[in-house]
């Protein structure tokens, strides 16, 4: 049986493709105004890499927010459900999992089977997401998959108090002109990141031996890996390509639908 | 069937205009009230219209350079529409203390804006029997001064009769939430709103008329039975809660088996003895009304050192009476009261293992796309489980 995930996100399209045996693969791009052509290039992209054609997907499985713009799938799992799949697929032990996506941060608890036991999003802002970096690079002048290394090199970490991403982004200019030091502010960012999604850790009461698992394309960032871990007391799993479980989760999920 | 629904929804979406025509008609009084629990009976003993004031769906435009933005959606958005003459058809204002909130609003109010008629009526917090005494004579008070206000005496019989009007609204209210527990879906969640919220709009005589005609319709009907995944909503213990989120919860594979909104089970529950002295079937109604996040109990967590809750005892028995497998909250942001309680309701999920969302509502309802994920995911939860 080959399978198919899609998870459309708001900044990255994503899509796994699983068969029997070891067949297995992936593609990702930006995910753009037209949704429906992107996901269905990016799917292309994933089957090409294993000699496979369209025709040959048994059940496709589309997930993220522009999930329900999929024409061709057999049918629609939210995220959430999807990331506790494809985070039990890879740590079957895992019981708590932290996906840090472009315009949302999820904390989900996940049981022995991998099913959703609760979950929390940031509510009403990008605070606490890959969109709020993205900001916060701009404004600095530097490339976002750079200000995690940036921010390590600082030795004395400049406070960003507010928790709104524009009003951050004020914060920022003040320190630029008040010649704090990029390095001072990029660490003021990631911490203040990580502290919004340790809130929200909180707020599901997590289980404290838990095992860890952060995903989403901020998991790319060792920052905030390093950061959390610190905050968390314990060590973190992230996944080989953190931004691609929710997919994978959805191909895993579309073996049942 | 939809005439009638389409009745109760016209009376939600131009909440006061029924009022509005009554008094521009004759020579009827309005009297309105902020929510929960008046027991707007004696104002209609006292032969005037009791209003319950919900404020409005429009945006705060107003409001916002009277009141604090961190009062809550029920208390912003009246005072909105005070500021913007909807409420210009009101003879007066009665009402309950339910919180510092409101209480607040009322002080704001009459210094900003006096109406003619202004009474603030205490109630106790603390449900015990010492407070009884304070209740009743609350109750003999606001009697008077609406006796005096209307030139009338309320008499007994008059008070007697009245609570039987309401009554009859409340078992009919009772009968058609017992009606969706028996068969879900025959009422959508957001009807069932409507239809309780409109009781306190327009005159109970007519409400209770036309329910009457619903309950006989709904009865012969064959409305197909639901199969989607029972929950109970709670929350909103002052306000009407969103619409497009009660829909939401039953567009995307939930069905809502019973509720203890203001504007819902909450309401209905119980009866005024309509036999006896009326002052004494208020104080008992109001001693055992249900439980609520503004009222502390004689046994409380404090004084006990255990997770005490009769709220949370409340809900999940709801939850069970109603056979549903999980519950949404609707909690309405900057609600003190109800934020407090929660901690105990989840700490209680979270240790009975019931599965339930949390959604966080201001006006406006906020936004709809990312609680879809979330209602929808949490649907896939009970599915899965």
């Amino acid at each position: 049986m080959i399978t198919a995930g899609i998870d459309i996100g708001s900044t990255t399209t994503k899509a796994v493709v699983l068969g029997d045996g070891d067949i297995f693969s992936y593609a990702l791009q930006p995910t753009g105004m037209e949704i429906s052509s992107i996901s269905h290039q990016v799917l292309m992209e994933a089957l090409d890499k294993v000699g496979l054609k369209f025709e040959d997907v048994d059940s496709i499985v589309a997930t993220g927010y522009g999930r329900i713009s999929i024409p061709f799938a057999t049918t629609t799992i939210t995220e959430i459900t999807c990331n506790a799949a494809g985070v039990h697929h890879l740590y079957p032990n895992a019981s708590l999992v932290v996906d840090i996506g472009g315009q949302d941060s999820k904390v989900i608890k996940i049981d022995g089977q991998g099913r959703v036991m609760q979950f929390a999003m940031n509510d009403k802002c990008a605070a606490g997401t890959g969109k709020f970096l993205e900001v916060a690079a701009q404004t600095l002048g530097v490339p976002v998959s750079e200000i995690g290394a940036i921010s390590m090199q600082s030795e004395n970490k400049a406070t960003i108090s507010s928790t709104c991403t524009v009003f951050a982004q004020t914060e920022i200019v003040s320190l630029i002109a008040r010649q704090t030091n990029k390095e001072d502010i990029a660490a003021g960012l990631h911490e203040s990141i990580v502290s919004r999604v340790y809130g929200l850790i909180s707020s599901v009461n997590p289980d404290p031996q838990a095992e860890v698992v952060l995903t989403g394309g901020v998991a790319k960032n060792t920052a905030i890996v390093k950061l959390l871990e610190r905050m968390l007391a314990r060590k973190i799993s992230v996944p080989d390509n953190p931004q691609i479980v929710t997919a994978m989760g959805a191909a895993i999920l579309a073996k049942q639908c | 069937m939809e005439e009638i629904f389409t009745r109760f929804k016209d009376y939600c979406e131009r909440p006061y205009e029924r009022a509005a025509q009554l008094k521009a008609s004759g020579n009827t009084k309005i009297i309105g009230s902020l929510p929960m629990y008046f027991p707007e009976e004696i104002i209609h003993a006292a032969g005037a219209l009791p209003v319950t004031l919900f404020g409005s769906e429009e945006p705060i435009t107003l409001g916002d350079a009277h009141m604090m933005t961190n009062a809550c959606d029920q208390v912003r958005s009246s005072f909105d529409s005070l500021l913007k003459g909807k409420y210009d058809f009101l003879d007066g204002i009665a009402t309950i203390h339910v919180c510092d909130q409101v209480r607040f609003f009322l002080e704001v109010w009459q210094l900003d804006h006096p109406v003619d008629f202004f009474h603030q009526m205490w109630r106790p917090h603390k449900l015990d029997s010492t407070n009884q005494i304070f209740l009743r004579s609350e109750l003999k008070r606001l009697i008077s001064s609406l006796e005096e206000f209307m030139g009338t005496k309320i008499t007994t019989e008059a008070l007697q009769a009245s609570i039987r009007i309401y009554n009859e609204s409340r078992a009919m209210l009772r009968k058609l939430n017992d009606m969706r527990k028996e068969r879900p879906g025959i009422i959508s969640a957001s009807d069932m709103v409507c239809v309780v919220a409109s009781s306190m709009l327009i005159p109970r005589e007519e409400h209770n008329q036309l329910l009457g005609q619903l309950l006989v319709g709904l009865e012969q009907s064959e409305i197909t039975v639901s199969t989607k995944q029972k929950v109970i909503v709670v929350g909103h213990p002052c306000g009407i809660p969103e619409t497009e989120l009660l829909d939401m919860i039953e567009d995307n594979g939930m069905v809502v088996v019973d509720d203890d909104f203001f504007t819902g089970g909450r309401y209905f529950s119980r009866d005024v003895s309509a036999s006896g002295d009326p002052i004494e079937a208020f104080v008992d109604f109001y001693t055992n009304a249900i439980p609520c996040t503004t009222m502390h109990f004689a046994d409380n967590w404090i004084e006990s050192g255990k997770s005490y809750s009769p709220y949370a005892d409340y809900v999940i028995e709801l939850m069970k009476a109603g056979q549903a497998r999980g519950i949404v909250v609707l909690k309405e942001m900057y609600c003190d009261p109800y934020d407090m309680e929660f901690v105990l309701l989840k700490k209680r999920f979270e240790e009975e293992g019931i599965p339930y969302l949390n959604l966080i509502t201001e006006h406006g309802a906020g936004p709809l796309e990312s609680i879809r994920t979330r209602v929808q995911a949490f649907e896939e939860t009970l599915r899965f489980f």
